[in-house]
């Protein structure tokens, strides 16, 4: 049974949408390095923002590939994408400053392996599998990479590994108070999963419009920050927390508004301007 | 743009392609030698087992009744939602299951995944047919088969005009609680050897016991086990195309596509998991 998932037509190219995306996430995951440059924390806000930007791209590609019906609904193509993509990201974390590269690069290995079995072993035979699984992965693990800096400040695997805890009075390294042994992790994996698929799982079918979906993958992606931001009162500063979860908040705000606005739009499209036609001589 | 590609819905299996089994082999073949390479003999043996649990993982996918969105309308048997959905459920509950039963050994862990994820399967599979039964009014038959092979109770009576079945017969439940038991074991067996790797690398990396070290290296190998489970069981969803009925499907015959995809895709995933902490410090 082979379900037809219709997908609105033109808008912004993907490719285009592809490389605002890698770019501007890899710049936005950088701009916390200010925070080891300059000694503080109030940076940390910038690795939710680049978990956006992939987000956005991510819907984006995952509209392009569940074009072809996979039969298995939407969400699949978020799991294995934070699968794989969050393996990439913990392999780029453990080498400092080149993390942000090294995730990338490694997902982009595991994501085209993962396409060209999906393709040549599965027998999907689906043209953009590769491309799509490549790019997916990539997302997935720029979305955790970038919302572990986010909790933790930093995406460095030595400081997310150690944390800090204060027993009577005396300041004691712990290794279970940190992002990662606390498991923080498991949390973002999921997070990103569900802001990955939500968008286009929500928004498919006639009429779907390329604006109004990725309207709705960065309310998500924000969405996703707010219980990052409100976590990350635990590993840093008060103020740069602060910092993240007004940031989120307005960013929430802006974009769920904007989402209600599009939609609305294209409500009032589809109602009075595009009566649904009858195939001639009766249905 | 719509469907216009996609997987090829023909009614035998297609066997996968040279490039892909020849890719396949060669990804594993290199993936063993690095982790000699990097691990020495702890390292091989723990990818094998990463391989295995892969297998496992995927092969258990093929056991479960999956409806999709058919099925939540009664028009097909099975468990009304998605494979990642379902498998994510049971592997989940099966790592819990294991992942308490850790520090019991080896074979106490790897029972309790198996029984985690099959008891959540049950409970699930019993759930749904109450919901079915009492809640829609349906009995349950199969679209498929004719007889159940192992009650012999007899179908087509049952099953309403221009449906594919509808509810969840025997064989799916006892399908249902297989599939969610070796998928529990296979996630819990990825998790115990990574553990294992880290427990073993760790403290002398970090010149720190194994028990301040546990909190690290259990919410690594958690998230990888999480990782690598979603991959496989994705890879599995699309080897199905979306719906199953269980192990009486004709569609269960595609298990040997799903078995060298998972080893192909743990090996690659594994290797990356195995030699996280190689590059830590490198840069």
């Amino acid at each position: 049974m082979a379900v037809k998932i219709e997908v609105g037509a033109g808008g912004v190219p993907h490719n285009q949408i592809l490389i605002y995306g890698l770019v501007g996430s890899i710049i936005l995951i950088y701009l916390t390095y200010l925070n080891e440059v300059t000694n503080t924390e109030y940076f940390a806000f910038f690795g939710g923002l680049a978990c956006v930007a992939a987000l956005v791209w991510g819907a984006d590609t995952i509209k392009h590939l569940c074009s072809y019906g996979l039969g298995t609904g939407v969400p699949s193509a978020g799991m294995i994408a934070l699968g794989s993509g969050v393996i990439a990201a913990l392999v780029g974390a453990t080498t400092g400053v080149f993390a942000p590269i090294v995730a990338i690069i490694v997902a982009a290995i595991i994501g085209a392996i993962c396409g060209l079995i999906a393709n040549h072993v599965v027998r999907m035979d689906i043209p953009v599998m590769v491309v799509s699984l490549t790019e997916l992965a990539v997302v997935g693990a720029i979305s955790v990479l970038g919302l572990i800096a986010m909790v933790g400040g930093t995406f460095n695997f030595m400081d997310l590994i150690t944390g800090t805890t204060v027993v009577l009075g005396f300041t004691v390294q712990s290794y279970g108070t940190s992002v990662i042994g606390g498991s923080i992790v498991a949390l973002i994996f999921m997070l990103a999963a569900i802001a990955i698929q939500h968008a286009f799982n929500a928004c498919l079918g006639p009429n779907e419009m390329q604006d109004r979906t990725l309207m709705l993958a960065a309310e998500c992606g924000f969405l996703s920050m707010i219980p990052i931001a409100v976590i990350s009162f635990a590993f840093i500063a008060f103020v740069p927390a602060l910092i993240s979860l007004l940031v989120s908040l307005i960013g929430w705000f802006y974009t769920y508004m904007r989402y209600i606005e599009l939609s609305k739009r294209d409500a009032y499209a589809w109602l009075d301007a595009q009566p649904i036609l009858e195939p001639k001589g009766g249905a | 743009m719509s469907a216009l590609g996609g997987p090829a819905q023909t009614s035998g299996v297609q066997s996968p392609t040279g490039m892909g089994l020849i890719v396949s082999i060669i990804l594993i073949i290199v993936a063993l030698a690095l982790a000699f390479f990097l691990v020495q003999m702890a390292g091989l043996l723990a990818l094998v087992g990463i391989i295995i649990g892969g297998v496992l993982v995927g092969f258990g996918v093929h056991f479960v009744p999956v409806g999709g969105a058919p099925a939540a309308m009664g028009q097909a048997p099975g468990i009304a939602t998605g494979v990642a959905m379902l498998a994510a459920g049971a592997g989940l509950a099966g790592l819990f299951g294991g992942a308490w039963a850790a520090p019991l050994g080896f074979p106490l862990a790897l029972a309790g995944g198996a029984i985690g994820g099959g008891l959540l399967m049950a409970i699930t599979c019993t759930m749904v047919n109450v919901v079915y039964i009492f809640g829609m009014g349906i009995p349950a038959a199969s679209g498929k088969v004719d007889k159940d092979p192992i009650t012999g109770d007899t179908f087509p009576e049952y099953k309403s005009q221009g449906t594919e079945g509808h509810g969840l017969p025997f064989i799916s439940w006892v399908g249902g609680v297989v599939g969610g038991a070796l998928g529990g074991l296979g996630g819990t067996l990825i998790y115990l050897e990574l553990l294992n790797v880290y427990q073993a690398q760790m403290p002398a990396l970090f010149g720190a016991s194994v028990e301040q070290i546990a909190p690290i290296a259990v919410s690594l190998a958690g998230v990888f086990a999480i990782g690598m489970f979603l991959m496989n069981a994705v890879l599995a969803a699309y080897n199905i195309t979306g719906t199953i009925e269980g192990p009486h499907d004709p569609k269960f015959k595609r298990f040997p596509r799903a078995i060298i995809a998972a080893a192909a895709a743990s090996a690659v995933a594994g290797i990356f998991a195995i030699g996280l902490l190689e590059l830590l410090g490198v840069f």
